[in-house]
């Protein structure tokens, strides 16, 4: 009897020491947690951050601390953070991901009582499909808007006017006809490139040809024909063989190359192909995505949102407000080429001079957002990847594949 | 035991206690890192624990075997399932007979340049997994990788590396049999100094071939060595994970997805840690059946 307890007392006193560890990490008194501000940035963009956020830190004196998060292991930092209750004290939340992280309750409540006081911050300022209710979940805003992101047609001026083709496809079913023509160049050229972990791709084009994949009762639904005439398109493109169907084919190299001469992506890709290839200046441009009966972009981007146990709830709605200056947001599109979400910022000389600009923000009009379901990267994206997918590159059965797709994602909440 | 005479309840349990302290850090760290794991996984695995859930601990239901009964229906787990299969039942074997060849072939001299190679052999086991995807991520590459490069130069067709459901495998599959190496090449090599020279001297005057010699002598004492091996071969392989997480996240539709990748998909990804949780414990249940038939085997091989 005597030993079990030994053995007790040497667990309990172990077990005490190695949390004593753990909590002793975190910072106790109030006093240098005002004076810090820990933000988590997505993807590589750090570096521009501490630039942008160099007056907020020199005017109020608090130190930001800002920790890049690869875009490959944003769930897992996430997930470990709100099971060890430690996370940052602003961080950014691709909208795919907002209502996984609004569900989790691990987010401050920004409505308009938490954000009085902060003018930049009302929701009138920032593009209506973003601001305030639009990203609400559940009916509680968690978040402000930080950056937006469409999608727009890139493509190869040179190379469509070589191939006889004088403007820029201005439908999908032309673009499915000009990339037939470009494919048929040769050996190792194609017309068009669609990304295969790209879920948003066939939503945009179910949008274009009228509906929607939301139902009137706002669960997710493919069942309808708009969404049919959708996959027509897309598994018409790989039977054109006008796509290539290697999954490690390189979007900006096959755009630079030529190999794919045309695209729907963000203006990320823009920064990429003017960095990796300035040689192409002019021979390249973009435009609005092709229309069907309707012409209608995806509405993407981050939002910021205050984490809810924060010990400077006052510090972090400064900087976000501070974020939310126009001309802070024109300077963060200068350094890390992302589109702003304040309306006044988009309306600057600076974007609007910009030939390119006025394409995205003219795209941004008529955009929407992806439907705000539990958890679109993992579960209803997937879902009608895999259909997709295994319709083009394995030859399975449309219809069944459909049918699967049907099955899995049906009554999936998208309000 | 003997009892002292004079202080025999106090003496008796000091010596009772001794063999309890010296192993009491081990099993505290077994406990702690190994057992309480399990038993946690266990216990979520019957609960429909999400992100929700593990925010706020009054969200999570206990959902009894639920998770079970989908986990079984789900055709993604029987895939996953079918290619960790598939990966062990190539890669073990693969492992064992190369790190035995060539650690055999090493352990024929102890020259300074045998001595180099070894080392040479042992990088792979050593590198960071990223850099190792990132320099099989570019040779593999469809468009401009090295090994299509090589087969253009002797007009063959590119090969989809890791775009084909089929050759995605084996392409993954290579990067961690030459991972996998390095580690069984040096355990190898350590017991094969265990050799003894007399024996292989004698068999030589005896007028036994090389062949004969390694057959009949080095195998049979390596025995013990081989087992090791397999062993932690075969566990490496049902927990495979690394390169098909880095060099194609489970992909193109899921046909390098190994149970282990599956299992973080659904936690990580997609926050079912219930679900998860459940196919962690059949893993566990899987894993810990294969190694104790491999123990009755040996055992019944020792009786003999």
């Amino acid at each position: 009897m005597k030993r079990m307890r030994w053995l007790a007392l040497g667990t309990a006193a172990l077990t005490a020491a190695t949390l004593a560890g753990c909590s002793s990490s975190a910072p106790a008194d109030g006093g240098t947690a005002a004076k810090e501000l820990t933000v988590w940035v997505m993807g590589d963009s750090s570096a521009h951050f501490d630039a942008l956020v160099k007056p907020f830190e020199d005017k109020t004196g608090i130190d930001v601390k800002t920790v890049a998060i690869p875009w490959d292991s944003v769930d897992q930092k996430f997930t470990t953070a709100v099971a060890s209750g430690d996370g940052p004290d602003v961080l950014q939340i691709g909208l795919s991901k907002l209502r996984t992280y609004a569900d989790s309750g691990a987010l401050l409540t920004l409505d308009d009582a938490a954000l009085s006081g902060h003018e930049n911050l009302a929701a009138s300022n920032f593009v209506d499909g973003v601001a305030g209710d639009a990203t609400a979940i559940g009916g509680k805003v968690v978040s402000v808007p930080w950056v937006s992101d469409t999608r727009v047609l890139f493509y190869r001026s040179d190379i469509l006017q070589a191939a006889g083709i004088s403007t820029p496809p201005a439908t999908w079913d032309q673009l499915r006809a000009d990339a037939k023509t470009l494919a048929g160049r040769g050996d190792g050229s194609y017309g068009y490139y669609i990304p295969q972990w790209d879920s948003v791709l066939p939503v945009i084009m179910t949008w274009d040809q009228g509906g929607d994949i939301v139902d009137s009762q706002g669960k997710i639904d493919f069942d309808t024909p708009a969404f049919g005439k959708a996959v027509d398109l897309y598994t018409g493109l790989y039977a054109d063989k006008s796509v290539p169907t290697n999954s490690d084919f390189d979007q900006t190299q096959g755009f630079i190359t030529g190999s794919t001469p045309m695209l729907v992506s963000g203006p990320y890709l823009a920064a990429a192909i003017s960095q990796s290839a300035p040689e192409l200046a002019g021979k390249w441009n973009v435009t609005t995505v092709p229309s069907g009966a309707k012409d209608t972009s995806l509405l993407a981007g981050s939002n910021l949102g205050v984490w809810g146990s924060t010990k400077n709830k006052d510090g972090a709605l400064q900087l976000l407000d501070y974020l939310s200056q126009p001309d802070v947001q024109v300077s963060w599109y200068q350094s890390d080429g992302q589109l702003p979400t304040v309306k006044k910022a988009l309306a600057d000389s600076a974007l609007t001079g910009d030939p390119m600009v006025s394409v995205y923000t003219k795209q941004l009009a008529s955009s929407r957002l992806l439907p705000l379901v539990p958890n679109w990267d993992g579960e209803t994206g997937k879902a009608l990847l895999d259909a997709l997918n295994s319709i083009v590159l394995t030859g399975a059965n449309r219809d069944d594949a459909l049918k699967t797709l049907f099955t899995t994602t049906a009554g999936t909440p998208a309000n | 035991m003997t009892r002292s005479p004079r202080t025999p309840g106090h003496e008796a349990m000091k010596n009772r206690i001794v063999p309890y302290t010296f192993i009491a850090p081990a099993m505290l760290l077994l406990i702690v890192f190994g057992i309480l794991p399990i038993a946690v996984a266990l216990l979520v695995s019957f609960t429909d624990m999400n992100l929700a859930g593990l925010g706020n601990w009054s969200r999570i239901q206990f959902i009894g075997g639920d998770n079970y009964t989908a986990l079984f229906a789900d055709p993604d787990f029987w895939q996953a399932l079918g290619n960790t299969a598939l990966f062990a039942v190539v890669g073990v074997p693969s492992v064992i007979v190369l790190s035995l060849a060539i650690a055999l072939a090493l352990n024929r001299s102890q020259g300074r340049f045998f001595r180099a190679l070894r080392s040479f052999y042992f990088v792979p086991a050593i590198t960071a997994i990223v850099a190792v995807a990132l320099v099989w991520g570019y040779l593999y590459n469809t468009q401009f990788g090295l090994f299509n490069y090589l087969l253009s130069l002797v007009g063959l067709p590119p090969v989809p590396w890791l775009s084909d459901p089929t050759v995605v495998k084996f392409s993954v599959g290579l990067v961690a049999v030459w991972r996998g190496l390095g580690l069984n090449v040096i355990i190898f090599l350590a017991a094969l100094q265990g050799v003894p020279k007399e024996y292989l001297e004698a068999a030589a005057i005896d007028g036994a071939s090389g062949l004969r010699r390694i057959v009949s002598i080095v195998l049979p004492l390596l025995r013990f060595a081989i087992f090791f091996v397999t062993i932690t071969t075969v566990i490496a392989w049902l927990q495979f994970f690394d390169e098909p997480f880095v060099l194609t996240k489970g992909g193109p539709l899921g046909s390098s997805t190994s149970i282990a990748l599956f299992l973080y998909q659904k936690g990580f990804s997609s926050s079912q840690f219930g679900y998860a949780s459940a196919g962690s414990v059949v893993l566990v249940a899987i894993i810990a059946t294969i190694t104790i038939v491999q123990l009755r085997l040996r055992r019944s091989d020792v009786d003999h």
